[in-house]
């Protein structure tokens, strides 16, 4: 490792502004944390994950300042990926103010030392955890997901052995048979989240635990979507505009939660809701927490 | 008249180098019946399951409708044993997922063969599950919950509801009491006749044998030792070991 030198001859106006932004980070790290042969591997299967949409890259997970299934797969990603100017927004199933989320967003900051937001418009990087923020997302951003379980097949089988085989020949049946169990004993589907989808007409692909609200918002989606699991050192990807379609039967419509109620604070209809743990009354509110003070016209 | 299956000098050995079966040929045209006869570990199961697509022969071929279907691997082999063979094994274990609905089970052939509307799916596993005779208000129940008769009932609505051409029947009843073996076998008899699939039977049970084959192959230590008409081969049987079976059949 000692051996390497940095031999680039020169610097580019964006390499240059890289530098002075590194000014103002943490003393004893690298930028981003990562040291960059780290980088490297995380990149090279993020490359590979981008030309092969859907498929299950391994990659070496390294340990991280967060425990595994705490976010290290999206960490090491958004790591790995993060250049001086982007401005990174953490999002932990919609809230940006959750004990991890603060955590990572400041582990993120203090490495990096990039801006951060809450603003999912504002942002570049969105390193997110079972959400799509609600806003329009555009063509420049990046979407980080944390992913618990990246196999869509660990469910019907549990030997990666088997699944791998599953995965290489397209041989979908089990994940068929399993929708067709689910209706056929509870008349719906039980995916309230990670329903299965199919990338680009030939992945099956976990979508990470993203509710049914946010699965059709992946289809042809303008943003750069990569997924990163630190615990089975899995990375996959969506790249823009991709054919995403939930895995579901002809005559079955995929169907989204229906939203029985209008947000209780923003009044907001169309967004995915959660019941409010906040009060004692029972009441629904926005999920997502920025766009709906946002919406009240908090900021 | 082309066969539905073909077997060309099918030797299979298995890992541990014991011998499976050697030489086997035959063809079995459609709405045929044949007959495999033999003692235990004469290779009957094992000329079975090269014919399900469920092992790979060591040297030979098998040929199913016309296409030589021995070197294909992998999802096409799955999909085509969805597609144009159905498989009764001896115990319902090996053939059904005990942890899926009967539906489910008889459905998972449909899937493995492409179909995606879960309406017509359903549908048609229900036909069959009601044409084996077994109550619909079950359709939706796990397999575990069954009977023993009543999931080699399953195994037969899920081997037959891609409406293949081709039915494997290794050993069936086997593990039946008699009252439910006849009711079964009386149940194939009258499905095989109505559809004119071709079937492979095997079984050790000559009375068997005699209701549903039109023909026989006796196997011994992995070779077949003679091949005939049934009615034939049970009056007159030529090798000392079929004369062995049929004797002991007859004294019993």
């Amino acid at each position: 490792m000692g051996e390497f030198t940095d031999v680039t001859p020169s610097l580019s106006k964006r390499e240059l502004g890289d530098l002075a932004r590194r000014g103002g980070r943490s003393a004893g790290y690298r930028f981003a944390y990562l040291d960059e042969s780290a980088k490297r591997d995380v990149r090279r299967a993020l490359l590979k994950a981008i030309c092969i949409p859907g498929h299950q890259v391994p990659f070496a997970s390294r340990e991280m300042p967060v425990a595994r299934g705490w976010g290290s797969g999206g960490l090491q990603v958004t790591l790995a990926t993060l250049v001086a100017q982007d401005v990174v927004k953490v999002y932990d199933q919609g809230d940006d103010e959750s004990m991890n989320a603060i955590a990572i967003r400041d582990l993120i900051r203090r490495t990096a030392g990039v801006a951060t937001t809450t603003d999912a418009r504002a942002a570049t990087l969105i390193q997110t955890r079972h959400r799509i923020p609600e806003d329009a997302l555009h063509e420049d951003q990046v979407l980080v997901f944390q992913v618990p379980i990246a196999d869509p097949l660990r469910i019907v089988d549990a030997r990666p052995s088997v699944t791998r085989r599953l995965h290489a020949e397209r041989d979908y049946a089990p994940i068929w048979l399993y929708l067709y169990e689910d209706l056929a004993r509870r008349d719906r589907s039980s995916f309230s989240h990670s329903h299965p989808v199919l990338v680009d007409g030939s992945y099956v692909m976990s979508p990470s635990p993203i509710p049914r609200h946010d699965v059709p918002r992946l289809h042809h989606a303008p943003f750069l979507a990569l997924f990163g699991a630190g615990r089975e050192a899995i990375v996959y990807a969506v790249p823009p505009y991709t054919r995403v379609e939930p895995v579901t039967f002809e005559d079955r419509p995929f169907e989204t939660e229906r939203g029985e109620a209008a947000c209780a604070l923003c009044g907001a209809t169309a967004t995915f809701l959660v019941e409010d743990d906040a009060t004692s009354e029972h009441r629904w509110i926005c999920s997502d927490v920025d766009h709906c003070v946002r919406t009240r016209g908090g900021r | 008249m082309s066969a539905v299956l073909e077997l060309r000098e099918v030797t299979l050995r298995y890992p541990d180098g014991t011998l499976g079966c050697r030489d086997v040929s035959f063809d079995l045209f459609a709405g045929e019946v044949i007959g495999i006869v033999g003692e235990s570990g004469s290779g009957k199961s094992t000329v079975v399951g090269c014919a399900s697509l469920d092992l790979i022969p060591s040297s030979g071929r098998v040929v199913v409708a016309g296409e030589d279907v021995t070197g294909i691997r992998g999802a096409r082999r799955r999909r085509l044993r969805c597609e144009s063979i159905g498989t009764v094994y001896q115990t319902p274990q090996q053939g059904l997922d005990f942890s899926l609905t009967a539906g489910g089970n008889v459905a998972s052939t449909m899937l493995g063969a492409g179909w995606r509307s879960f309406g017509r799916v359903r549908e048609r596993a229900l036909a069959y599950h009601v044409a084996m005779e077994l109550p619909a208000e079950r359709f939706d129940v796990p397999v575990e919950l069954f009977s023993g008769g009543m999931r080699q009932r399953v195994q037969l609505a899920k081997a037959l509801a891609s409406a293949p051409p081709l039915l494997l029947l290794d050993e069936p009843t086997a593990s039946l009491d008699v009252s439910v073996q006849a009711r079964i076998l009386d149940l194939v008899r009258r499905l095989q006749l109505e559809r004119r699939f071709a079937m492979l039977v095997v079984s050790h049970d000559l009375a068997v044998m005699r209701m549903l084959a039109d023909r026989l192959l006796v196997m011994y230590r992995g070779e077949v030792v003679e091949r005939g008409l049934t009615d034939q081969i049970l009056g007159d049987p030529q090798h000392p070991y079929t004369q062995l079976l049929v004797s002991a059949q007859l004294i019993a």
